[in-house]
C-alpha cells in the first residue's frame, strides 16, 4: 500500500480491540453508506480479516490484506486496488477457500465474482406468488420461470431472498424441475422462503423442508425492508 | 455498585461502546460451545496425563464420549458429565436455560436419564446486580424442571466473566448405552435440530436477524433432547452423539474414527436455520468455526467444491445442539417421520461407509 493511497481513503476504522462480530458489524454499516473510494480498517485477528473478506465477498467487493505488526491492514474496495497485484493473486476468488488470510505477511485480493464485478449491491428480493412465468401454455409458463430463475443465477445477481407464495410454493417441490434452481441460489447464500399457509394449503407440508417455510410476518419483513422487489 | 469495584480491563474493552458494556454477552469473547478448547489442544492436553485403569468405567477417553459411564451393577449404572460457557444470550434467564439444556444433552446423547445436577456459576458480582444470577440460576431451574431434574446444590466464584452451567448425574442400563463408536456400514446419519448455533448467535449479538429468524434460534436452544432420545430409543440405534462445539464435521469425524468406518454428508439436506447461510457469508462466522476448520477440514473430501458459507457452517460450533444418530436406512425413515410429527426439525444428513476410518465425504 503506497502512501499516495493512503491518503484516498473513504474511511478509515480501528477496530482493533473489538470483540466479533464488532467489527463485521461496524465495516458493513459503513459500506451499506455506500462510501465513494476504498476503506482502511484496522483489525487484530487473523479471523476478523477472513469474516470481512466474506462481508467484502457478500456485496460483491474486493478485499485486500496485509499483516503487519500491530495487527492487520485490510482495504476494501468496489474496484480492484490502483496498486498492481501480480494476476495470479487476483483470479482466484475466495468462495473456493477458506484458508488463513494468506501465509504470514501475505496479500491477498478476492472478488467473489470471477474477474468481473457486477453484483448488484442493492438489497433486491424476488417474490414469486405463482408457478408460471406468465399466463399462455402451462408447461410452456413453468418452463419460462426455470430459464428465468437459471438465468438471474447465471447473470450473477444475488438476491437477499426468494420468497414464494400462493402456486409459487409449488416450485419448492422436490419433484419440481425448478426446485434445481432453487437450490443452487440457497447455496450461493441467497435465502428461499415457501409461505407456510401456501405450503400446507397446497398439500406441500411433507415435501418442502421445515426450515424453508416462513410466515407472512417474516415476507413482510423481508419485502419492505429490500430496496427492490423482482416479481416476475 | 460498580464504582466500588473499580476499573476492570473488562471496563476498558468497551469504552467506545458504553451501552452494551451492561449487556450480558457483552465482554464474553466466545460464547456458548464456541468457547470449546480445540479438539488438537484437547487431545494433546489429555495425552500427557497418565493412564488410569478402572473396570467399571464403561467410557473411554479415546472415544470423546459425552458423558462417563460407572458400573455398578449389570443393569445400573452412572452416568456423569459437566458442561458450561459464558452467556450466548443477553437475556440471564434464557442463558441459564440454554446452558443447562445444553449440560443436560450430555446424558442424553449416550441414552441415559439424568436425576440430579449441580450448579457452577462463575459471576463478576461487580459488574451486575445480583438480580441477573438470580435471572440464570432460575433458568437453568426452569430447564431441569422441565427436564424432571432435581438441582441438589452447587459452588460459586467471583470472575471476569460469567459462566454458568450444569454438572449432572444420571442413570443407564450398562447394555444400552449409545457411544461415538457403534455406527455400522451403510447406517444413515440423522439429525434433530437446525445447524448454525455458532453464527446465529453472533448475528443475534449484532442485532442482524428478522424476528422469525431469532424465535427459531430461541425455541431450539431451549429445546431439551429429553423427547429425541425418547423417541429414537424406540428404533435402536446404532451409535449417537450430541452435536456441540466441534461442530457437524467434527461430530461426524468423532463418530466416524470410533467406529472405524468412513463418512458422507449431502449439502442439500442440510438443516441449517433460516438465515444461517445469509449470515455466515456475510463474515458471522465465530472463531471455534475455523479452529474446527483447521482440526477437521484435512480430513474433508470435495469440501472446496461447495460454497463457503455452507463451509463455515458445517464447521460452526453448536451450543446446546441437536442429538445425532447412527442407524440403518429403513427405521431411519420411521423415525424421521415420527421426530417431525412430534414437531422436531430431524433430518437424515449423510451416512456411514467402509473406507478410510475417520475421513468424511461432502456430497452435493
Amino acid at each position: 500500500m503506497s502512501a499516495q493511497e493512503k491518503q484516498n481513503f473513504a474511511k478509515r476504522l480501528d477496530l482493533r480491540g473489538l470483540m466479533c462480530p464488532e467489527p463485521v458489524l461496524r465495516t458493513k454499516r459503513v459500506l451499506d453508506g455506500k462510501p465513494e473510494g476504498a476503506i482502511e480498517v484496522l483489525v487484530d485477528t487473523d479471523i476478523n480479516v477472513m469474516n470481512l473478506t466474506r462481508l467484502a465477498n457478500s456485496l460483491g467487493l474486493f478485499l485486500e490484506s496485509e499483516e503487519r505488526e500491530d495487527g492487520y491492514q485490510v482495504v476494501i474496495s468496489s474496484t480492484e486496488s490502483g496498486s498492481p497485484t501480480s494476476p495470479a493473486s487476483q483470479s482466484r476468488p475466495e468462495h473456493n477457500h477458506g484458508d488463513a488470510p494468506g501465509s504470514k505477511s501475505a496479500k491477498t485480493v478476492s472478488n467473489q465474482a470471477e474477474g468481473t464485478n457486477t453484483h448488484t449491491k442493492t438489497n433486491m428480493v424476488l417474490f414469486i406468488a405463482k408457478d408460471t412465468f406468465g399466463e399462455g401454455d402451462r408447461d410452456f409458463s413453468v418452463n419460462l420461470i426455470n430459464v428465468f430463475l437459471q438465468t438471474v443465477l447465471q447473470a450473477g445477481h444475488k438476491p437477499q431472498a426468494i420468497l414464494l407464495a400462493n402456486t409459487g410454493v409449488r416450485l419448492m417441490d422436490p419433484d419440481s424441475s425448478v426446485s434445481k434452481v432453487l437450490n443452487e441460489f440457497k447455496e450461493a447464500g441467497t435465502d428461499v422462503f415457501a409461505c407456510g399457509l401456501c405450503v400446507e394449503f397446497y398439500g406441500l407440508k411433507d415435501k418442502i423442508a421445515k426450515e424453508q417455510i416462513t410466515n407472512m410476518y417474516a415476507i413482510c419483513e423481508y419485502l419492505f425492508s429490500a430496496d427492490k422487489i423482482i416479481s416476475p | 455498585m460498580r464504582v466500588l469495584c473499580g476499573n476492570h480491563d473488562a471496563d476498558k474493552m468497551t469504552t467506545s461502546n458504553h451501552e452494551s458494556s451492561r449487556k450480558l454477552t457483552a465482554n464474553v469473547k466466545a460464547a456458548g460451545c464456541a468457547a470449546k478448547i480445540s479438539s488438537l489442544a484437547l487431545k494433546q492436553l489429555l495425552s500427557s496425563l497418565p493412564r488410569q485403569n478402572c473396570p467399571q468405567l464403561l467410557t473411554s477417553l479415546d472415544n470423546f464420549e459425552d458423558a462417563a459411564v460407572y458400573k455398578i451393577t449389570e443393569d445400573i449404572a452412572i452416568i456423569e458429565t459437566v458442561d458450561f460457557f459464558p452467556p450466548v444470550v443477553d437475556d440471564p434467564f434464557l442463558f441459564g436455560r440454554i446452558a443447562a439444556v445444553n449440560a443436560l444433552s450430555d446424558v442424553y446423547a449416550m441414552g441415559g436419564n439424568p436425576v440430579i445436577a449441580l450448579n457452577i456459576l462463575c459471576f463478576p458480582t461487580c459488574d451486575y446486580p445480583l438480580e441477573v444470577v438470580e435471572e440464570i440460576l432460575k433458568g437453568g431451574h426452569a430447564a431441569c424442571a422441565e427436564a424432571a431434574v432435581t438441582i441438589a446444590g452447587g459452588h460459586s466464584i467471583q470472575g471476569p466473566e460469567p459462566v454458568y452451567g450444569l454438572a449432572v448425574t444420571g442413570f443407564i442400563n450398562p447394555r444400552s448405552i449409545l457411544t461415538n463408536g457403534g455406527a455400522q456400514e451403510g447406517d444413515v446419519l440423522l439429525t434433530t435440530k437446525p445447524l448454525g448455533t455458532g453464527v446465529m448467535l453472533l448475528g443475534l449479538k449484532g442485532d442482524s436477524l428478522l424476528e422469525a429468524e431469532s424465535k427459531q434460534l430461541l425455541a431450539s436452544l431451549t429445546l431439551l433432547n429429553k423427547g429425541a432420545l425418547e423417541i429414537a430409543k424406540k428404533y435402536q440405534p446404532s451409535a449417537a452423539t450430541d452435536i456441540t462445539g466441534f461442530g457437524l464435521i467434527g461430530h461426524t469425524t468423532e463418530m466416524a474414527l470410533a467406529s472405524g468406518l468412513s463418512a458422507y454428508l449431502y449439502m442439500d439436506k442440510m438443516p441449517f436455520f433460516a438465515g444461517a447461510v445469509r449470515l455466515a457469508g456475510q463474515g458471522f462466522v465465530p472463531a471455534g468455526a475455523y479452529g474446527n476448520r483447521n482440526t477437521f477440514g484435512p480430513s474433508v473430501i470435495n469440501l472446496k467444491h461447495i460454497d463457503i458459507a455452507v463451509q463455515d457452517l458445517l464447521f460452526d460450533p453448536q451450543t446446546s445442539g441437536g442429538l445425532m444418530f447412527a442407524l440403518k436406512e429403513e427405521p431411519a425413515m420411521r423415525l424421521l417421520k415420527e421426530l417431525i410429527d412430534s414437531g422436531l426439525t430431524a433430518s437424515i444428513v449423510g451416512g456411514f461407509q467402509l473406507g478410510e476410518p475417520g475421513a468424511i465425504e461432502v456430497r452435493k
